[in-house]
């Protein structure tokens, strides 16, 4: 039945804050200049707003009660997550059902985030979710000194490469690519060239995970509005239509970072293709994987783009590392990925910064990013969930 | 001189795992195991994840098990564990079937391969705390 949101609801309007590394602004001021861009981007009001969708509140980001407080907005439909990238599909996703149910008229996503002021939240002694008893929420084991959030990515690409012989000069691919597309990006932070042996030459992090393979820590704020398929193409921008989508997976079978089959965690063994239950976001937009015109993921670690691309299909279990070269994922390439540079060149802006980078695309208005003739691309994350957008 | 306190993070001890802490600091590997299924399962709860039984039973296990997968840490993101960069954090498979992350002691990062084999060892790091840890038997 999850054809019944599609092609339902919108992103009526996009707003991004600048972003960058020590910004002074607080994430209430970054998160107001992304609100009032993404309203003049619709060309709605702040009354038209009676929804939000909260990805990381306090201390990160701002909480729901603050923002409506702060901005002075009357809201009847709340919804706010974890303090890490996991619910961001989730945040987007329940902005569409809410207006979808008639629980609202138009969400508001807000993610407002000043990751370098509290860096100890990042894998250090304030963060609580990555001391959570018997593993934290990456896959941590604090009292055992494992407290990055590149923890469970790092043990996940080092069974990986010991599976199936993949390699770090070959994931080096990922941030390679990513950057090249940054290059073109004036808002991203990152945009020097990278090369297969400056990637190499990266200081280890958590070995095998180089510093390349992790994504930036930045400051920044994006806000996505979310309307009624009907009511966005009223407004001033041009509609892109939530075309379908598929939840988060979780189990014993699902290790956030891993591949299903790959043996982390308490996961079974095995060689395991995309399953059909994984690829019901293509029949809730009613399309097939083949007519996605772009892939977008939430790439805080560059293997993390190979687990997305082996879960959905694209590549079959242990193949993607040899999959992605030569220019594969590029602008050009068979599937474009993270046009805009990624968590991994653009900026950590929890995933939204590429959200705003597909309405870009499907409007058309990417600029020296665009991939030519977009109509249809795909957002979707390593741990299952997903949505596609169209135009 | 009196010796520094323990200053690393201790792990959160709870209903669900205070038994296997127990177990540690009485040196001994002990996991919950469904009386109903006769399967040993990991994390600890109360209830059996394969047979949904709440038949719980804490038993010992042989201790032993290969790595699974391994990591090498290079950044210290507590202060306390800036002396121990670059340290090895593991997932060991138990012989009994489930997984845990520690670290192997006294082991050189190169040879760190899946598929070591390894033995429990206990490190009482505080009085009210030993953690697991492991050694190389292979």
């Amino acid at each position: 039945m999850t054809e019944l949101i599609r092609n339902t609801t919108a992103i009526a309007g996009i707003g991004l804050s600048k972003f960058g590394r020590g910004l002074e602004e607080s994430q209430l001021e970054l998160g107001l200049v992304a609100f009032k861009a993404a309203l003049d981007d619709a060309g709605l009001s702040r009354d038209d707003v009676d929804g939000l969708s909260i990805h990381m509140g306090w201390p990160l980001g701002v909480d729901y009660d603050r923002i409506t407080e702060v901005f002075g907005l009357d809201i009847r439909y709340v919804n706010q997550t974890w303090l890490h990238g996991r619910f961001v599909t989730h945040a987007l996703q329940h902005a569409a059902l809410a207006v979808a149910a008639g629980m609202a008229d138009c969400v508001a996503c807000v993610t407002a985030i000043s990751f370098t002021r509290l860096r100890g939240i990042l894998g250090g002694p304030e963060d609580d979710e990555g001391t959570r008893e018997e593993g934290g929420t990456h896959g941590e084991a604090p009292a055992y000194g494992l407290t990055a959030p590149a923890s469970g990515a790092a043990l996940s690409m080092q069974r990986y490469m010991a599976t199936y012989g993949a390699t770090s000069e070959e994931l080096a691919e990922v941030a390679i690519t990513f950057r090249r597309h940054a290059a073109l990006n004036p808002r991203a932070v990152m945009r020097a060239p990278m090369s297969v042996a400056d990637h190499q030459a990266s200081r280890m992090v958590v070995d095998p995970l180089r510093l390349y393979d992790c994504c930036l820590i930045t400051d920044g704020a994006a806000c996505v509005l979310v309307t009624s398929v009907e009511r966005a193409r009223d407004l001033k921008a041009k509609p892109v239509t939530i075309a379908g989508m598929q939840g988060i997976r979780s189990g014993r079978e699902e290790f956030i970072f891993a591949p299903r089959g790959l043996g982390l965690g308490q996961q079974t063994v095995a060689r395991e293709p995309a399953r059909e239950r994984d690829l019901e976001v293509y029949r809730s937009a009613g399309i097939d994987r083949d007519a996605v015109d772009g892939l977008y993921t939430y790439d805080a670690f560059s293997p993390l783009v190979l687990f997305t691309l082996e879960r959905f299909g694209f590549a079959g279990p242990g193949e993607a590392a040899g999959w992605i070269q030569g220019g594969r994922l590029g602008l050009g390439g068979e599937l474009p990925m993270n046009t805009s540079g990624g968590l991994l060149s653009e900026a950590h802006v929890a995933g939204w910064n590429s959200i705003a980078e597909m309405v870009r695309q499907l409007r058309g208005t990417a600029g020296e990013t665009q991939i030519e003739g977009a109509s249809v691309l795909q957002w979707g994350t390593c741990w299952g969930d997903s949505f596609i957008l169209r135009n | 001189m009196t010796e520094a306190p323990y200053a690393k993070p201790l792990p959160r001890v709870t209903p669900d795992n205070k038994p296997f802490f127990d177990g540690l600091r009485a040196g001994a590997l002990r996991l919950p195991r469904c009386a109903a299924c006769d399967r040993f399962y990991f994390p600890p709860g109360p209830v059996c994840p394969f047979c949904f039984s709440e038949m719980l039973e804490w038993s010992a296990t042989s201790g032993r098990g290969t790595v699974s997968s391994w990591v090498v840490v290079h950044k210290a993101w507590f202060p306390a564990f800036q002396d121990d960069v670059p340290y090895n954090v593991v997932q060991v498979e138990l012989e009994e079937g489930p997984r845990l992350t520690s670290n192997i002691v006294d082991i050189d990062p190169d040879v760190l391969r899946i598929g070591l084999a390894v033995e429990a060892v206990y490190d009482a790091v505080t009085p009210d705390m030993t953690l697991l840890r492991f050694r190389r038997t292979g």
